[in-house]
């Protein structure tokens, strides 16, 4: 640790200030090249992420090495040379298709799952693959150990004719979903409606898949393995917590795909000694981090926050009720006024919270301008007064609802609407209060305030 | 009762038949009507080995030319001939580094030689990137290599008693070839101009060899070809490169080209052209009987084709002008 | 005449893994009935909606739509799958789903346009959807999504509707808008055949009922057909029948 802190404080401003501005042509390629694998990879990660096979291509990365093995050693039958680049390609993709084809085949001819599918193919495959590599190893012209660090490569080492690859294959994934975007759409969500309508939902996996093989195999031999697993994956999986829109999504996945690998790539540059591959996946694993806590539509902290805000609208909605109608059953009238003092220890028997809460809930108040706290009492304020009778008289209403309708209630009631006019009819806010004045349970129902123009001060407990 | 009985009857006859095997020490003596049947892991260890032991050895070496022996994962066969061997010979220091577990395993039944093992300690340079492991390159440095003829001609020696004396007339005799070789590599090199004389390749093999002959040396990877290359590395190596003027960089057998593909392209965007100098043997040695194919062709070939390449004079047939004069493998 | 009847079945056996599920199944539907049918878990419901639409494959017999085997008139024919068949937490939006409806029509590679979007709009507000278009189906009710489903299958504008278990575990409000749009249909003269579970309230929702259990028990008109002796050979005893029968078979194939 302490040598890398030495090592990054090594580094001088010229560097940063070069590598930034894309100053070295390897810098410049290894940022787009790997940008444009992480925004194919992410869009199509989200369709594999969604269709429940965001393994695939981790299946698919382990079904290329027996294709390796095999390539190299018939290559010599067909006069190729076996170790050049395209050879080894074709073994790659022509084994990964067959292992996804297989993973269909499992999937639809036995009870099998997906994620035994994808399980049973990547393990055999691979063994099949070691086995051969092992053969391979043997042969009298050599040069074959490390056969798989051909095909697997280094991002570092990225050539501009890998660039091309990158940018051939994105640009083709990219076509075929924006053409079959609703085909697509519809088959990761309801196959089997998908079927009723016609639509081959065979076909359209193959092909979703066949897109996985292409950016998977010219991926491969720019970043490895790993690295492409990780860009399938990760990325879609972070965009589920921004948004609950598909198209969103596929385009959050593809930004942050993208984001990542600009960023590991210029970190790689700037600290010596990390590899860029593996800064490429350290940064999309903190957005991923990044994404689950603060995500905007399903992030931890966010939910977390969202039900402290709900707990404190209830707290005051209890607090408030609670102190009117205290001050209703002592006044001599049965009407809550402000200036009638209630106790806390009164307050805290009207329902069972902890004594925290209640006093959290108080203080609040207070500062809203709706309570007057005095030693061991409290208070209505007369802005406090119109909105408690409001909180009162909803509350009272919605419970007389609930018995008069409880066969459609379900439907209607939102005990978190601002007003009960916003669910309910007119008509039906009147026969219930009908009901209120001639029902024998609960007190009188306090009159409407929206009568009366003025609203509560600070609505900070609101929604 | 019966399956107590059964498991107490079983567990007695396991431990009588462990008894009952005799351990049988390594046979520390040779056949004296048969050749002895040696097995060597490089082709480096094995050449050693022939040139001393001539034809009182049958050598099996287990990775052929081409072969990254970082990487090497022994097969069944190796095995059996492992087992059917009368010696062992390997490099060491960890170079076969997937074998050397397997190795030790069968040291208690035949001599296990490491080559390297006599070596002077503080000869030996420690990897770059960790100073606990060492860096197992050591042939590429002649004279120090030199060292392990005589840790082979020893151990031959002990086992063959009988023909010390022709082992080390063959050690002595090679040692003298090696000593020209390594005059012969510090003349070519010392012709290349001081400024650029930088060797760059795709692995970091050559540590021994820049110390040895005063070159400078980069590898894109680390000392491992598992290892992965920082685009940091890539760009200073270009930067060295330009700033340099070097003349061409090298690829190696049994490495992909790729990163040092990477490192053409960098320096060309910069108006330098970097040609790829020719293919060094790094981990391996040439095709066999070739000249290349062996210790000596070997490091020729190497010293040969960097002086020329970095712009110095070298006969183009090497020091004994053996050498193949079509580069491309 | 078979070139009216939207339903036609004859003599349909449906196996899985050699085991027949359901056999001998043969019954015709006549235009603008509100069909039922019913009987016990496992009775082979499910999987003989799905064979009459080609979504599982049919060991013998026939089955025609509108006189044609179905691919040829699926465009007439509307499905309103088990709400448990998809994964309500996927993200789109109700009408989203309801717009899937539309797809076919739509054709390959074209977009969605606006035109399609007001038909979806128009479907939800028949069902009572209309203020949550924008929801994720995740936050909706079970009711509400099963009257997604039910909108999506409307869109299409069919002549036949295949639905199963439309009123599974939802809430009276949803169960009376099904119903309304039943009866709609049946005004129109369109047919639609219901999977049901509820025996109370078959009387009540259909004009015809088919009780099944492995093979049609009985099938009509429910005034005639659904009886107390029907009942019990379709709901039986616990081990129905024909299950007995096959576990019978099974051994003797192993032996």
């Amino acid at each position: 640790m302490i040598a890398a802190g030495q090592l990054i404080a090594l580094i001088d401003f010229s560097t940063w200030v070069r590598v930034l501005t894309l100053a070295d042509y390897n810098t410049r390629l290894v940022v787009l090249a790997t940008t444009l694998l992480g925004l194919s990879a992410g869009i199509v990660g989200s369709f594999t992420l969604l269709r429940k096979r965001a393994l695939l291509g981790d299946a698919l990365s382990h079904a290329t090495l027996p294709g390796i093995g095999l390539a190299f050693l018939i290559a010599p039958i067909f006069a190729l040379n076996g170790k050049s680049l395209p050879v080894l390609l074709a073994g790659a993709a022509i084994s990964g298709s067959v292992g996804m084809l297989s993973i269909l085949m499992i999937r639809n001819l036995t009870k099998l799952k997906e994620d035994a599918a994808l399980g049973i193919v990547l393990s055999v495959f691979f063994g099949g693959g070691l086995a051969l590599l092992g053969i391979a190893q043997q042969t009298p012209e050599g040069h074959a150990a490390g056969l798989e660090s051909f095909i697997y490569g280094k991002t570092a080492s990225i050539i501009s004719q890998d660039a091309w690859w990158i940018f051939g294959a994105g640009a083709a994934s990219l076509t075929v979903l924006v053409l079959l975007y609703k085909e697509m759409k519809l088959l990761c969500f309801d196959d089997g409606f998908a079927a009723s309508q016609g639509y081959p939902a065979v076909g359209l996996d193959f092909v979703l898949m066949a897109l996985v093989v292409l950016v998977t195999i010219v991926g491969l031999q720019a970043v490895g393995l790993v690295l492409m697993i990780a860009l399938l994956v990760i990325p879609a999986a972070a965009a589920r917590f921004w948004t609950a829109q598909l198209l969103r999504m596929t385009l959050v996945a593809g930004l942050i795909g993208g984001v990542s690998c600009m960023i590991g790539s210029l970190i790689s540059a700037i600290v010596p000694r990390l590899p860029s591959g593996a800064m490429i996946v350290l940064t999309s694993a903190v957005f991923f981090l990044a994404s689950m806590l603060f995500g905007v539509q399903r992030g931890v902290v966010i939910q977390w926050w969202r039900r402290r805000s709900t707990r404190r609208r209830i707290d005051r909605r209890h607090v408030l009720r609670g102190v009117y109608e205290l001050a209703e059953s002592v006044s001599p009238a049965g009407e809550a006024e402000s200036g009638i003092w209630v106790t806390t220890t009164a307050l805290m028997q009207k329902r069972s919270w902890s004594t925290g809460r209640m006093i959290a809930g108080i203080k609040r108040l207070q500062d809203e301008g709706c309570l007057r706290v005095r030693q061991q009492d409290v208070t209505l304020t007369a802005v406090g007064l119109i909105e408690a009778r409001r909180l009162t008289r909803e509350h009272r209403l919605w419970e007389l609802y609930l018995i008069a309708h409880a066969d459609v209630a379900t439907e209607r009631v939102d005990r978190d609407a601002e007003r009960i006019e916003d669910c309910l009819e007119p008509v039906m806010i009147e026969e219930l209060e009908l009901l209120l004045e001639h029902s024998t349970i609960g007190s009188r129902v306090p009159t409407s305030p929206h009568e009366i123009e003025i609203a509560p001060s600070s609505t900070g407990g609101q929604t | 009762m019966n399956t107590r009985f059964g498991i107490v009857l079983l567990a007695a006859v396991m431990f009588c038949g462990c008894e009952t095997q005799p351990k049988r020490l390594a046979r520390a003596t040779a056949d004296p009507s048969r050749p002895i049947r040696v097995v060597a892991t490089v082709g480096m260890v094995a050449d050693i080995v022939r040139n001393v032991g001539g034809d009182r050895v049958i050598v099996t070496q287990l990775m052929g030319p081409g072969v990254d022996p970082h990487l090497y994962k022994g097969t069944r066969d190796d095995v059996r001939a492992i087992l059917a061997s009368d010696m062992v010979f390997y490099s060491g220091l960890m170079l076969e580094g997937k074998l050397t577990d397997m190795l030790k395993k069968v040291s208690d039944k035949r001599p296990v030689v490491a080559v390297t093992d006599s070596l002077d300690r503080t000869a030996v340079l420690s990897e770059a990137d960790n100073v606990q492991y060492a860096d197992p390159h050591v042939w590429m440095d002649v004279s120090l290599w030199s060292q392990s003829i005589a840790e082979v001609a020893d151990a031959l020696s002990r086992f063959d008693s009988s023909n010390e004396a022709r082992y080390r007339a063959a050690a002595a005799a090679y040692e003298a070839t090696l000593v020209r070789l390594h005059e012969y590599g510090k003349g070519v090199i010392a012709s290349v101009p001081t400024k650029g004389r930088v060797l760059i390749t795709s692995h970091d093999a050559f540590a021994y060899f820049g110390r040895a002959y005063g070159v400078d040396v980069y590898g894109v990877q680390g000392l491992s070809t598992d290892s992965e290359a920082g685009l940091s590395q890539i760009n200073s190596l270009v930067d060295t490169i330009v700033d340099r003027g070097v003349a061409a960089v090298f690829v190696e057998s049994s490495v992909p080209q790729k990163s040092i593909m990477a490192v053409v392209d960098g320096a060309a965007s910069r108006g330098h052209r970097v040609i790829i100098g020719g293919e060094l043997f790094s981990d391996a040695m040439g095709a066999a009987k070739t000249y290349e194919g062996t210790y000596v062709g070997m490091l020729d070939h190497n010293l040969t084709l960097v002086a020329r390449g970095l712009g110095g004079t070298a006969p183009p047939g090497g020091m004994q002008g053996h050498l193949n004069q079509g580069i491309d493998h | 005449m078979d070139n009216e009847l939207p339903l036609s079945i004859e003599d349909l056996t449906v196996a899985y893994h050699r085991k027949p599920v359901i056999w001998d199944i043969a019954f015709d539907v006549k235009p603008g009935s509100l069909v039922g049918v019913v009987g016990p878990n496992g009775a082979g419901k499910s999987t003989l909606m799905k064979a009459c639409m080609g979504l599982i494959p049919v060991a013998s017999g026939r089955v025609r739509v509108f006189g044609q085997p179905y691919h040829v008139n699926r465009h007439r024919v509307g499905y309103v799958p088990q709400r448990e068949s998809v994964d309500w937490d996927f993200p789109v939006s109700a009408l989203d789903v309801v717009t899937m409806g539309l797809y076919r029509e739509i054709g390959w590679f074209r977009p969605v346009r606006k035109k399609h979007i007001q038909i979806a709009r128009d479907a939800m507000e028949q069902v009572g959807l209309g203020d949550l278009e924008n929801r994720q189906i995740s936050q909706l009710s079970g009711g509400q999504q099963q009257r997604t489903f039910l909108a999506r299958a409307l869109v299409q504008d069919a002549d036949l509707y295949f639905m199963d278990e439309p009123f599974a575990a939802v809430d009276a409000a949803t169960e009376k808008a099904i119903v309304e749009i039943l009866r709609g249909m049946k005004r129109e003269g369109k047919t639609a055949i219901v999977i049901h579970h509820d025996l109370q309230t078959v009387h009540e929702y259909f004009d015809h009922v088919v009780l099944l259990n492995m093979r049609v028990v009985a099938h009509g008109a429910t005034a005639d057909v659904f009886t107390n002796e029907n009942l019990q050979k379709t709901y039986g005893g616990r081990l129905t029948l024909l299950d007995q029968a096959t576990e019978a078979m099974r051994r003797s194939q192993n032996r």
